[in-house]
């Protein structure tokens, strides 16, 4: 599989065809269609109830779209099981279930195994490894709960290494995490992305996300804008998308104008 | 006291109904208590309610079909098969209810039972002649008075769902745990839950010949739980929640022998009884250990300012005599807090006194980066001068994950504080070996220059500089070079690689 997709370098990362989504009677996505374009990092932003999180969770294939068409990699997702991972937001995860911090990291692993078999030697290597890129190695046998925030949400990342996906989907990683963790986080990124993994990330603030981000998708169920950050952080789009609600990057332009 | 022994504990075994009876419960709480671990961590016990009520009209369709059809009385797999498809039937009528109309799922779960269950009460009462189901024993179930077609269908069912568990134990994990990565890595997540609640039907239909419909969710959940207490793994917790079913089983049917009182009720009574003692005794959530924890406890304050105490003496042992006068408590206290911090080894004793271990000093540092980080907020906001270190003094004890990274943040990342004093980095031995992007500096760090891209090119900055980085607003970034200010576009400030100068090389120099 990993020397088909290196032959078709041209074949996009993740390629969405008028996608729309609904929840009961509710629109959550309506005809989305965009390509990203594979090594990039890429934010999602939008506000609350945006769809954000649903547009993760229907490429990761647990939300069934209405309509609309899904190709990662050049195939249809139902065929690249395993082939993306997924960090969830830190506030979906059940912090008290009796699991540790070495076994989430190998659910990585789960699709390397098959049904019948344990998890091998090459297996738990690449658990060590993902542990220790995300300086964790020693909470192991921990539970997940008795860790800090930073922590936990450094776990999650360990595990989507651990799973060796090309396209990564992360849904808020930097919320609630102080400035240490947020670099920590971000430097893992940046070297995922060297790799030449192709990372989706939800997030939260503007101000920050011309400076994570690669291109941004600004989303309210439709799709308002996607590409660089300095065609997307445009105040009139924003204005439109936030209906003002936007207070912080009011903020943010006053900061500007004063310098 | 040999032969009261005797009678008490030997005596039941030589009767075959207390053997019959231990042998079948003893499975049955086995795997009642194994299933009973994921139904408890994926929210579904009032599940097991459900299906136990809807059962009655399974068996009594199931008697009725083999009885009009081929005249046989109380044929067990029939009756079987027709809990299991009445089970299926109200899963799939509370799915509907819930999903076409905005009546929520516990409301949904609630009418669909009572309705499946009056549906069997019916059907029992009007076929009284042809079928003989006695519903006071459906309810209140029999496990003394079990038949040897009833321990057959425990055995058969226990082998079934074991078995499934244990060989898909770490899909059912994973998508307990986290249904969407369970979805994108190819596991029918759909179809596993539809085997767990079948696995759960199986399980309720031969616990209610025991314990009845009423007792049946107590077997399903209450060992479970008490193992959920003290486990920090699921496969440990369905090892010993199966244990403390066997156990509840054994305890509540002597229990029932010595009291003369119904064996279901007297299980269950044992299976609660055991799950409030481990309630209160459980090593790290139980009620006994939070209780010796908290009178055990130091007030934080205290324990933070006897850290802080001893790291400001910078390495140096600090005798108790002299850190006592650093606060204001009384002996008893302040000796109890000393041997606290003792016993968690955050300080040790010397010769001299006493002193910070590594770990003390990195728990006293992050106190010290609160007390400037407030001290330099409360400065920013004009607070009065004399005042600061005493607010500073109160307020660094706040919850330190939500004040601090948000005082952090709003305070543009600083290094020093409001007298210059050096404000101690999060995880200082991560952050300074890193050769990073000068765009990534952070307001106030110095930062050695390691190379210099194309573009940066007519910056003028050479491999080798010491800089320190000024303003990190979008776009831009000013940094100052032997006091002369420059100002570098984002795009090359990527491409000047520079390396976090180290708290350690910055003390030697000043």
């Amino acid at each position: 599989m990993d020397k088909i997709i290196k032959k078709k370098t041209g074949i996009p990362a993740l390629e969405i065809k008028n996608l729309t989504v609904s929840y009961g009677h509710k629109p959550v996505l309506l005809d989305i269609s965009l390509k990203v374009e594979r090594g990039l990092m890429v934010g999602v932003i939008g506000p609350n109830g945006a769809g954000k999180s649903t547009l993760i969770k229907v490429v990761l294939g647990f939300v069934e779209p209405d309509f609309g068409e899904i190709q990662i990699f050049g195939s249809p997702f139902q065929q690249l099981k395993g082939k993306v991972a997924y960090v969830p937001q830190r506030g979906s995860v059940d912090w008290d279930f009796p699991i540790t911090v070495g076994q989430v990291v190998m659910m990585g692993r789960y699709n390397h195994v098959s049904w019948w078999s344990s998890p091998g030697k090459d297996d738990r290597d690449a658990v060590d490894k993902a542990l220790d890129l995300v300086r964790i190695t020693d909470l192991r046998d921990r539970q997940i709960g008795m860790l800090s925030g930073g922590q936990q949400q450094r776990v999650f990342m360990a595990r989507a290494l651990a799973q060796g996906a090309d396209l990564l989907l992360l849904d808020e990683p930097f919320a609630g995490v102080d400035a240490a963790t947020e670099r920590a986080i971000l430097d893992v990124l940046s070297n995922a992305k060297k790799n030449g993994q192709t990372l989706i990330v939800v997030h939260h603030d503007l101000l920050t996300a011309a400076e994570y981000f690669d291109k941004l998708i600004l989303i309210k169920q439709r799709l308002f804008a996607y590409g660089p950050p300095k065609d997307v952080l445009k105040p009139g789009l924003l204005g439109e998308v936030y209906e003002g609600r936007l207070a912080i990057f009011r903020d943010f332009e006053t900061r500007e104008a004063l310098k | 006291m040999s032969g009261f022994l005797y009678q008490a504990f030997v005596e039941p075994l030589s009767q075959g109904f207390f053997l019959k009876a231990l042998l079948g419960g003893i499975v049955t709480a086995v795997v009642c208590s194994v299933i009973g671990c994921l139904v408890i961590l994926k929210r579904m016990s009032f599940l097991g309610d459900a299906l136990s009520h809807a059962m009655i009209a399974g068996v009594s369709g199931g008697y009725l079909f083999m009885k009009i059809a081929f005249g046989i009385e109380a044929y067990a797999p029939a009756m079987l098969a027709g809990s299991v498809i009445a089970a299926v039937i109200t899963i799939g009528l509370i799915g509907f209810v819930s999903n076409i109309s905005r009546i929520k799922e516990d409301t949904a779960i609630g009418i669909v039972y009572t309705g499946v269950f009056a549906a069997g009460v019916v059907i029992v009462s009007i076929f009284h002649d042809l079928i003989h189901i006695d519903i006071v024993h459906f309810i209140m179930g029999d496990v003394l008075g079990i038949a040897d077609s009833d321990l057959w269908v425990s055995a058969f069912v226990a082998a079934i769902v074991l078995s499934v568990i244990v060989l898909f134990f770490r899909y059912f994990q994973i998508t307990a745990f986290d249904p969407v990565m369970a979805a994108s890595m190819g596991i029918p997540v759909v179809l596993l839950d539809y085997v767990l609640t079948t696995g759960v039907s199986l399980v309720v239909v031969s616990a209610v010949t025991m314990v009845g419909v009423i007792l049946v969710v107590g077997l399903l959940i209450t060992p479970a739980a008490t193992a959920y207490l003290i486990s920090d793994r699921l496969d440990r917790m369905m090892m010993l929640a199966a244990l403390f079913g066997v156990t509840s089983v054994v305890g509540g049917l002597y229990l029932s022998v010595w009291l003369d009182s119904s064996g279901g009720g007297a299980i269950m009574l044992f299976c609660t009884f055991q799950f409030l003692f481990v309630l209160f005794i459980a090593p790290r959530y139980g009620i006994i250990s939070n209780w010796l924890r908290k009178k055990r406890m130091i007030p934080q304050e205290l324990r933070e300012d006897l850290l802080v105490s001893i790291l400001r003496k910078k390495g140096d042992a600090i005798s108790i005599q002299d850190l006592k006068e650093f606060v204001r408590v009384y002996a008893s206290l302040f000796h109890q807090a000393v041997k606290t911090l003792l016993r968690e080894r955050l300080i040790t004793s010397d010769k001299k006194g006493l002193v910070l271990t590594d770990r003390g000093e990195e728990e006293a540092m992050k106190i010290l980066r609160a007390h400037r980080l407030w001290e330099s907020y409360l400065q920013s906001v004009g607070a009065p001068g004399g005042e600061i270190h005493q607010m500073a003094h109160q307020l660094e004890h706040l919850e330190y994950d939500q004040s601090v990274g948000y005082l952090d943040s709003k305070l543009g990342h600083p290094l020093h504080g409001p007298h210059g004093e050096y404000i101690p980095e999060e995880s200082d031995k991560i952050e300074a070996i890193k050769a990073i992007p000068l765009k990534d500096l952070k307001n106030g760090e110095e930062a050695e220059v390691i190379s210099v891209g194309e573009k940066a090119g007519k910056s003028g900055l050479k491999k080798g500089d010491i800089i320190l980085s000024k303003t990190s607003m979008i776009g831009k970034i000013t940094i100052s070079r032997k006091k002369t200010k420059k100002t570098l576009s984002k795009d090359a400030a990527m491409q000047v690689i520079v390396r976090l100068v180290e708290r350690g090389e910055k003390k030697k120099r000043s």
